[in-house]
């Protein structure tokens, strides 16, 4: 029945959610102490124009912690305004003015002007012709952009003051007091922040911590908060911890590294694509987390994901492979570091053979197919096929129109170059201490950490 | 130039928010002969006025069997309708009859799957911000084409249904998407004709005229700091102006004559937390959001009790008993001379005592422990040193943001956020005895 309904295990999510709630009497937000974070990644850089490269919803929810973008997108899809309080466009939407919120200053103490949030803006799009105005900025753009307010929502527009050896700064809700590159950072509340000071003081996240060492860590009472492998999520419930997920904001999917190279190569393509056991690999590796995916958007975004096809249909893929008188053999590579991509190549793998396709999982060197995940990194559909189409990097799909079917037109051009093959769309899971409280996130997978709050912890 | 967000007088000010919608009122009853019924009424008044979901269908019906026949032209298909969406089943068969009429009209017949020239396959589906019919369509074995629409979802609006036991009625008063500090209610024998609702940046002064709620007035609030998050607020009737505002280390006090204007200032002058008999006032942290503890002129001869959100007034015969739900999550009772732990209160941060004609006379209003959302509200007799439960919670639609006992003292503001659509909304909280 899509995602909008709770499965049995979900309400169980839920379920302990309020238990270790119910454990505390305050219910108004407290001030002060320390929350401990465990992550995997382990960034060399916390430029937000890099930095959410790797793994683009937590690099983003890193961003989101010292930097701001001009504006942001609410949980129900609207701009916001954040640094920018008001913008316009021109008609034709290739010039727009964005008038910037006073009184903002980075955590140097340096006042926001127009000219750093230029010259920020700058040093991420380079095709981009950025001006500073006054109390505003104006963006050319070589063509109609209407999405642009939501392209600038994205994490890597984020407003950073970078100067020649001197630490990155920005506005946000906590600022770095010390940084280890890809292994520790601790940040600090910024009692000055133009949106109200974060509840905690502090905010010590330890980086490059695989998922087993992260829920050692949270038994020893080392993490408050740390990461869950999607696939672990039910047993981390059933063992009694507290558990939230997010709406499927992952697309895993195989990627070609090249354009079809003729009719028999894309035949080829339809008959993996065919041949995968989306259902049985949920339910099984999975662990009945993630849905089958057709579409790259999620259904929570499009709405009409179901109408591309997840089933496998092995028949009518030895069909259209007896049409094909040669495959090659391709090699599907995969992340060393990710345990459950290893687990699902192989099965893909085995898939594909039972169609007479020949994939051989492998780590190293060039690969004709890779496994990947791709992150939503926006709510906006377009500007969600946009970056992931930059990405893959496929054509840049092209909106006629406002409407739900040039979306889908659009999203349906996409596949139709077989360049990628979507395979689930997963949430992402976190694991909390009965302390932390005042948790929200986004259905994109923003995590609101500056909402969030110590509180006693009984036994 | 298109305009595309805020106007520039919200720029000028700084609002912080983006194309803010028209505020939802409800309308006040029109007669007030029995307070009790008609905070009842008014409040069913007021969930009647929101939009209902069952309502609308035709358009969408029309839009998407036109799509249909444009592909299909005049003739026979079989037709399939699957509810993917949060669609009650109701809805869902009546949308099936409905299509149907419209597919009638525009010369597309439903039959059944041997003799139909097409196969129909519709979705009921929707994303986070829209319903989404989607109609597959299926013409041959290879021919295959997708129509689609999608129309606005209404905020949800789910019916709230009152039980005729409970003792707590609350009323809608208003609602928005900013967030909501306190509001004030002028009445004019009971009628709300004038409403004052305090934001973290403006002051909206409302008037009720020709059936509708319609704004007279909106102050801006300057300051010369950034808020503190889970920011609070309250807005003080006064004798010789109209209120006084008191905000995180800023104080602002209006003027006496309209049009109205206000003057803020920095000031860590003391919060009231009561008023007459019981007055007493507090000093409250300015970058925080809980009161020190530091109390003027104090209870009896106690000036200091644990820091604390709220707190609430109960005179006795020969002192006033002070109750502050303090940041330690605990009960503290303060009679001017001891000051005792409450046990298992079960209460929450947020507590405010009302007067009425009911039990012993004044109750206490908390929100529960925990922060299990919704939030609920009891009422609590104290006839010694342990609360007694007085009434069924009344259930909220989201975690309460504020409770102030109202300038009457008889009745209390509560504000929530929805936690459906996120927006705020204040209810007048009224306990209503013997039934």
């Amino acid at each position: 029945m899509g995602d909008m309904k709770h499965t049995a295990w979900q309400s169980l999510v839920v379920a302990s959610l309020l238990i270790a709630a119910s454990s505390s009497a305050d219910t108004r937000p407290q001030y002060g102490g320390t929350l401990r974070i465990s992550t995997r990644i382990a960034p060399a850089t916390l430029d937000p124009a890099t930095s959410t490269r790797s793994d683009p919803v937590t690099g983003q929810n890193l961003t989101h912690l010292i930097f701001d973008t001009l504006v942001t997108v609410d949980n129900g899809g609207k701009i916001q305004p954040a640094l920018s309080t008001s913008w316009q466009a021109e008609a034709g939407d290739q010039r727009w003015q964005f008038w910037l919120r006073r009184d903002v200053k980075f955590h140097d103490g340096s006042p926001l002007t127009s000219d750093a949030v230029a010259a920020s803006l700058r040093a991420v799009n380079r095709t981009w012709n950025v001006s500073p105005n006054r109390d505003s900025v104006i963006i050319e753009l070589d063509a109609p952009t209407q999405d642009l307010p939501g392209r600038l929502a994205l994490p890597e527009n984020a407003i950073a003051r970078r100067s020649p050896g001197v630490k990155i700064v920005g506005t946000g809700p906590f600022q770095i007091s010390d940084w280890q590159p890809g292994k520790t950072l601790i940040l600090s509340a910024n009692e000055a922040y133009w949106n109200g000071r974060p509840f905690i003081d502090s905010i010590e996240i330890e980086m490059g911590k695989d998922f087993r060492e992260q829920m050692i860590a949270l038994e020893l009472g080392k993490a408050d908060l740390i990461e869950v492998a999607p696939e672990q999520a039910r047993r981390t419930v059933i063992d009694g911890r507290r558990i939230v997920l997010s709406a499927p904001v992952q697309l895993m999917a195989l990627v070609f590294a090249g354009d079809r190279q003729s009719p028999a190569d894309g035949k080829l393509r339809q008959v993996l694509s065919l041949s995968i056991e989306r259902t049985a690999i949920r339910n099984v590796l999975l662990q009945g987390n993630g849905d089958p995916a057709g579409g790259v958007m999620p259904n929570w975004i499009s709405g009409y994901e179901f109408v591309f096809p997840s089933v496998s249909n092995v028949r009518r893929a030895q069909e259209i492979r007896s049409e094909v008188p040669r495959a090659p053999a391709w090699r599907l590579g995969y992340d060393l570091n990710d345990p459950l991509a290893k687990l699902i190549a192989e099965r893909i793998a085995l898939n594909a053979r039972d169609a007479g396709i020949t994939l051989q999982p492998s780590v190293s060197g060039a690969t004709d197919v890779r496994l990947v995940r791709i992150s939503v990194a926006s709510a906006d559909p377009r500007v969600m096929l946009t970056n992931v189409a930059a990405t893959l990097g496929l054509p840049q799909p092209k909106f006629s129109g406002n409407s739900v079917e040039e979306l889908y037109q659009a999203e349906s051009k996409m596949l139709e170059t077989q360049r990628l093959i979507p395979l689930f769309h997963l949430p992402l899971a976190y694991a909390l201490r009965p302390s932390v409280r005042g948790w929200s996130q986004d259905r994109d997978g923003t995590l609101h950490l500056q909402d969030v709050w110590v509180g006693t912890e009984k036994p | 130039m298109t305009l595309t967000s805020t106007d520039e007088t919200l720029r000028a000010t700084e609002k912080a928010v983006y194309n803010l919608r028209i505020p939802e009122m409800c309308k006040p009853p029109r007669t007030v002969r029995m307070p009790c019924r008609c905070l009842l009424l008014f409040s069913l008044l007021c969930y009647s006025l929101k939009p209902l979901w069952a309502v609308g269908w035709d358009a969408p019906e029309q839009q998407l069997a036109r799509k249909i026949s444009v592909i299909t032209g005049p003739g026979t298909i079989s037709i399939g309708v699957v509810n993917r969406s949060s669609i009650s089943r109701k809805d869902s068969e009546e949308i099936t009859r409905g299509l149907q009429v419209q597919l009638g009209a525009v010369g597309v017949h439903s039959v059944n799957a041997e003799q139909a020239a097409a196969n129909v396959q519709v979705s009921l589906s929707e994303n986070f911000q829209s319903y989404i019919w989607v109609a597959e369509i299926h013409q041959g074995p290879s021919e295959s084409s997708v129509v689609m629409i999608s129309f606005p979802r209404p905020a949800g609006a789910t019916l709230s249904s009152e039980s005729p036991a409970l003792t707590i009625s609350k009323a809608l008063l208003w609602s928005q998407d900013e967030r909501i500090l306190d509001v004030v209610s002028l009445d004019v024998n009971g009628n709300p004709l004038h409403l004052i609702v305090l934001t973290p940046d403006q002051l909206g002064i409302y008037r009720f005229q020709d059936g509708r709620w319609q704004q007279d007035q909106s102050l801006p609030i300057s300051r010369a700091h950034s808020w503190p998050r889970d920011l609070r607020g309250r807005l003080i009737l006064s004798k010789d102006h109209l209120f006084d505002i008191h905000l995180p280390g800023t104080f602002c006090q209006s003027t006496a004559v309209t049009p109205l204007s206000i003057a803020c200032h920095d000031s860590d002058d003391p919060w009231p937390l009561g008023n007459e008999p019981v007055a007493l006032r507090a000093f409250f942290a300015p970058r925080r959001n809980f009161f020190t503890g530091a109390l003027v002129p104090g209870v009896g001869k106690q000036t200091i009790a644990p820091s604390f959100y709220s707190a609430a007034a109960l005179p006795r015969e020969k002192y006033v008993l002070w109750l502050f739900a303090t940041t330690g999550g605990q009960i503290h009772a303060l009679d001017g001379i001891t000051d005792q732990t409450v046990a298992k209160s079960g209460w929450g941060s947020d507590i405010a005592s009302v007067r009425t004609n009911c039990g012993s006379g004044w109750q206490v209003l908390a929100t529960r422990s925990g922060d299990v959302s919704p939030d609920a509200i009891r009422a609590f007799e104290f006839p010694d040193r342990e609360p007694v439960p007085a009434s069924q919670p009344v259930e909220l639609d989201g975690n309460v943001t504020a409770l102030w006992t109202e300038p009457s003292g008889s009745t209390a503001i509560a504000v929530t956020r929805n936690s459906e659509n996120g927006r705020y909304e204040a209810y007048r909280l009224a306990i209503a005895c013997g039934r």
